[in-house]
């Protein structure tokens, strides 16, 4: 009669705020969790497979299907792979490279308003969610006005760009960067100090730098324990060492500085795009591709390439074979997967309600997860 | 970079200006104009380069199949026979199409087909400014040659002048003043 | 007068006029809400039935009433058709004892201990939210009810603390005497300037809102008691939140933002002064009373649009450690001021140390709280976290650590 057992809660894969079909089996004393089990692969689609069967420029479309609200970004990691497999890295035209650049810093801007809007989200604050919203919608018309798309952009080709910026693109990506600041300023007056905010987020989820790179974290999550990794400055690609911008760290590792680390993450990206405009002013319009074949069949060997993704390291490893115009074999490190297989020990006694904040802090995108 | 954490002295905690904050910021929205679109009133101006619903030109297209072979899902079925036609006064071999059908339901609009055509202008491409596509019946979604280029039932975008809306490039003509520029194409 | 009439028929009258007000602000109040929502967040909110969406007011519950009425297989039968009822009652009945206009004839009833039946009254509401989410056999739904009963009965102590001060002041139960106190001298809002945060902030929890709407947190709970709810079930929930919410707001608007009247010291739109004008009076003085009310509906959306949720600990540590303290202070600093000034009670007429007192209230209380807050909030895992910050590893020595 007086046996205490605890509770098992299904926390998803249907439920508000697991951002898509994220399943995590709760043992719950109370509200506090004494164990959290993820269970993914609700959203299996088996792209890593479907590279194997497809030639190497169809697998970009597919690509942006991994973490679909960073398709920029994604496209990105695969077409240098390949380029590295080719080994045309270097015929890269600087106006591809800088374009390349501005998208994929446009789109990181992109996740990480959606990363705010949904975690904010989460803890309650349901008006965060609309104001950056209103931001990212001008990202995606700037992304419309490029290449046709706003979500699934497909917006990079091996070897290069498939079209030179459309005329008044810069000018409406300066005046964008120009009001993006006060922006933040805004999202950052309703949540940066506001005491309830900080109650929910100072001191949840704690982890040490040393955890963090046992894990392999990387990312925001890794940068909020302190550890200066970024891949953006660590391994270089494109022409990021020309540009300038800092490479924000947190010092707790807990919820709170991983909200400031995206936070200033936006500043620096809109650093960064403000950089690349004069730059691509100086460079010959039109010079957007590489000379390369339209058959693309690289030698036979492997390649494993990651680029700084905005949710952290996305790494392509990809073999060929040499005789066919598919990949051999091609897998994809996605940051969500291995920052996700912190939570067990992150949501350890916490509440049902930190949990909620936690799965929102590793911004985790089911699509990138389960592939 | 270490970030800076936002410390609020003593008055400020006491004085709940954190919060205060929060709610001149909301007071402050309420009396800024608003960013809805109210949608099927006012649409959204696709740009120039927006993938929307295919046209297809049967007068362009040469049956090379190239569009076929880009696409990643294999929508696209094209059968062609050779026929042998007078061209000039003399007789030519040309491909004709029998068969151009586009499994839309299954389209993910990446436009891979558009780039990989090879006739100037395109004979197949997405820029018609058309989003509209949804139907009740998933069948309605399978497009042959015939309703590829000629969906004028298909609801399309209705902020437009009319005559643009419609294709304008007759085939064989260079495109008049004012027409949609195609990426990629001859301009 | 005939009694009968007195004493059945006329307040019959009345309650049936009271519950079609409290039903058409509830259902106003849901368009107000989600408009006033939708333009602090940069949208439209809805506007799409009727002339600026007001229909949606009649839309909704059409909508809800048309649904399926969804009862899960397993729940307990009677306790879930009870679950919506209950909460809804007791908001309509307090309402019959709150004087929205000059008495007699703008209250329904006047009962001389009008503010203890109201605490009463309201403090049942919690049973037919444990009973649905207990009924409901839905782990997210009994989660959420019993968050409910807890968050409930907590601040339910503060709640009632915080009014003890307008009592000592008032001398008076009644909240039409409480009325009267308050135009003859200064609105409670000021001598109980601490009392009146307690208060707002208290009935924010009572009625489940942001940031106090852990029972129903959708991002937590899915939506809590009510997940399993449909239909017109569901719709009586949210009436009874949209009720409570109201009462609520009258409950502070009489108590401490003088009721019907808009006057100081005596002067401006007094009892007195609204009598002589009979029926107009009447009725400009409920007029400001509903402006009154109107205005604190609107903060409650101003904080939903605004705040974060507090987190459950969070919620029971401001309740008990921060809430029930401050009341508790502002009860014995009251006391002593009225005490030491015996002439400041009622009937007093103007009194002459008005301004002292208040300033000495909210000295004496800024301090008080001031020591509280300064002590800082306590981090919840203190033991998680790490002793001292870590050390900054550099890109170029990760290999190392």
């Amino acid at each position: 009669m007086f046996d205490v057992h605890e509770m098992e809660v299904n926390f998803g894969p249907q439920h508000p705020s697991t951002h898509g079909v994220l399943r995590v089996i709760l043992k719950i004393d109370g509200e506090r969790i004494i164990e959290a089990k993820p269970v993914i692969g609700y959203l299996h689609r088996g792209t890593e497979k479907l590279f194997e069967n497809m030639a190497y420029p169809q697998c970009v479309p597919h690509t942006d299907r991994l973490d679909y609200v960073a398709s920029a970004t994604n496209n990105l990691g695969y077409v240098e792979a390949v380029e590295k497999l080719l080994g045309i890295t270097k015929q890269i035209p600087k106006r591809a490279q800088l374009i390349r650049v501005m998208l994929s810093e446009l789109q990181r801007l992109s996740s990480h308003l959606l990363w705010l809007a949904t975690h904010a989200l989460d803890l309650g604050a349901m008006t965060p969610f609309f104001y950056t919203f209103r931001e990212r919608e001008e990202i995606l018309d700037l992304f419309e006005a490029y290449c046709g798309a706003r979500l699934t952009l497909n917006c990079m080709r091996i070897g290069g760009m498939p079209d030179d910026l459309p005329d008044g693109w810069l000018d409406d990506l300066e005046e964008f960067t120009a009001k993006f600041d006060p922006a933040i300023d805004e999202y950052a007056a309703l949540l940066n100090t506001n005491r309830i905010w900080k109650r929910r987020t100072v001191g949840i989820g704690v982890i040490s730098p040393e955890e963090a790179i046992d894990w392999g974290i990387t990312g925001p999550p890794l940068r909020g324990s302190g550890v200066e990794w970024d891949l953006r400055r660590a391994q270089p690609y494109e022409c990021y060492p020309e540009l300038q911008f800092d490479i924000p760290i947190g010092k707790n590792g807990d919820t709170y500085d991983r909200y400031l680390v995206r936070m200033e993450e936006m500043r620096q990206a809109n650093r960064i795009l403000k950089q690349c405009i004069p730059m691509i002013k100086e460079t010959p319009a039109g010079d957007i591709k590489a000379k390369i074949s339209r058959v693309i069949r690289p030698p036979e060997g492997e390649v494993y390439h990651s680029i700084e993704a905005p949710k952290g390291e996305l790494g392509y490893y990809i073999i060929s074979d040499g005789k066919t115009q598919n990949a051999y074999r091609c897998r994809v490190r996605p940051p969500s997967f291995i920052n996700l297989q912190a939570l067990p020990a992150m949501a350890k006694g916490y509440l049902v309600s930190d949990l909620v904040a936690l799965i929102g802090t590793l911004d985790v995108v089911l699509g990138e997860v389960d592939r | 970079m270490q970030v800076e954490y936002p410390k609020p002295d003593w008055t400020e905690k006491f004085l709940l200006l954190d919060l205060f904050e929060g709610l001149k910021t909301t007071l402050r929205e309420l009396f800024k104009p608003k960013v809805t679109i109210q949608y099927p009133e006012e649409r959204m101006e696709p740009t120039e380069r927006f993938r929307g619903m295919f046209r297809f030109s049967f007068d362009r297209c040469i049956g090379c199949k190239l569009c076929a072979v880009a696409c990643p899902i294999d929508i696209i079925y094209i059968d062609v026979h050779d026929e042998t036609q007078m061209v000039d006064g003399k007789p030519k071999k040309l491909k004709v199409l029998d068969r151009y059908d586009i499994d839309v339901k299954r389209c993910m609009f990446c436009a891979l087909c558009e780039e990989a055509c090879p006739t100037k202008p395109k004979s197949i491409w997405l820029t018609t400014k058309t989003y509209e596509l949804a139907s009740y019946d998933r069948n309605d979604l399978y497009f042959n040659m015939q309703q590829l280029e000629y969906w004028e039932d298909r609801p399309k975008y209705t902020g437009l002048p009319e005559e643009n809306a419609k294709p304008q490039i007759e085939a064989g003509k260079p495109a008049p003043a004012g027409a949609r520029l195609i990426p990629g194409s001859a301009e | 007068m005939n009694p009968w009439m007195l004493f059945f028929i006329w307040p019959v009258i009345k309650f049936l006029i009271a519950i079609t007000i409290v039903l058409t602000i509830v259902a106003a109040m849901t368009w107000v809400e989600r408009r006033t929502l939708g333009f602090m967040q940069a949208r439209l909110g809805p506007n799409r039935v009727g002339p600026a969406g007001l229909f949606q007011i009649i839309a909704d519950p059409i909508k809800l009433m048309l649904k399926e009425d969804i009862l899960p297989a397993s729940a307990e039968k009677v306790a879930y058709f009870l679950g919506p009822m209950i909460p809804l009652l007791p908001a309509f009945v307090v309402f019959c004892l709150i004087p929205y206009g000059p008495p007699p004839a703008f209250a329904v009833t006047r009962v001389n201990v009008g503010l203890l039946l109201i605490m009463a009254l309201t403090s049942t509401a919690v049973y037919g939210i444990i009973l649905g989410g207990w009924a409901s056999n839905n782990k997210y739904s009994l989660m959420g009810g019993l968050r409910s009963a807890a968050q409930m009965v907590s601040y339910e102590v503060p709640f009632g603390l915080s009014v003890v001060g307008v009592l000592m002041l008032c001398g008076s139960f009644d909240l039409v005497k409480i009325v009267q106190y308050q135009e003859r001298h200064v609105w409670n809002l000021l001598p109980q300037l601490v009392g009146a945060f307690i208060f707002f902030v208290s009935m924010n929890a009572e009625s489940n809102r942001v940031p106090f709407d852990l029972p129903e947190a959708e991002s937590e709970l899915v939506a809590g008691y009510h997940t399993e709810y449909s239909g017109m079930k569901f719709a009586f929930f949210m009436l009874a939140e949209y009720a409570s919410m109201l009462v609520n707001s009258c409950l502070m608007a009489t108590l401490y933002l003088g009721g019907w009247t808009f006057s100081i010291a005596g002067y401006g739109l007094t009892t007195a002064a609204l009598s002589k004008l009979g029926l107009l009076g009447g009725l400009i003085g409920a007029a400001i009373f509903f402006a009154k009310v109107m205005a604190l509906m609107l903060v409650y959306v101003w904080f939903r649009a605004t705040f974060p949720r507090f987190r459950f600990d969070q919620l029971m540590d401001l309740g008990w450690k921060w809430m029930i303290p401050l009341a508790l202070g502002n009860i014995f600093v009251t006391g002593i001021l009225v005490l030491a000034m015996p002439n400041l009670k009622i009937d007093a007429g103007i009194y002459p140390y008005g301004e002292l007192l208040m300033a000495v209230v909210g000295a004496a209380i800024i301090a008080l709280t001031l020591f509280l807050v300064t002590r800082g909030p306590r981090r919840p895992a203190a033991a998680a976290r790490p002793t001292e910050p870590p050390k900054v590893i550099h890109a170029s020595r990760v290999s190392e650590a």
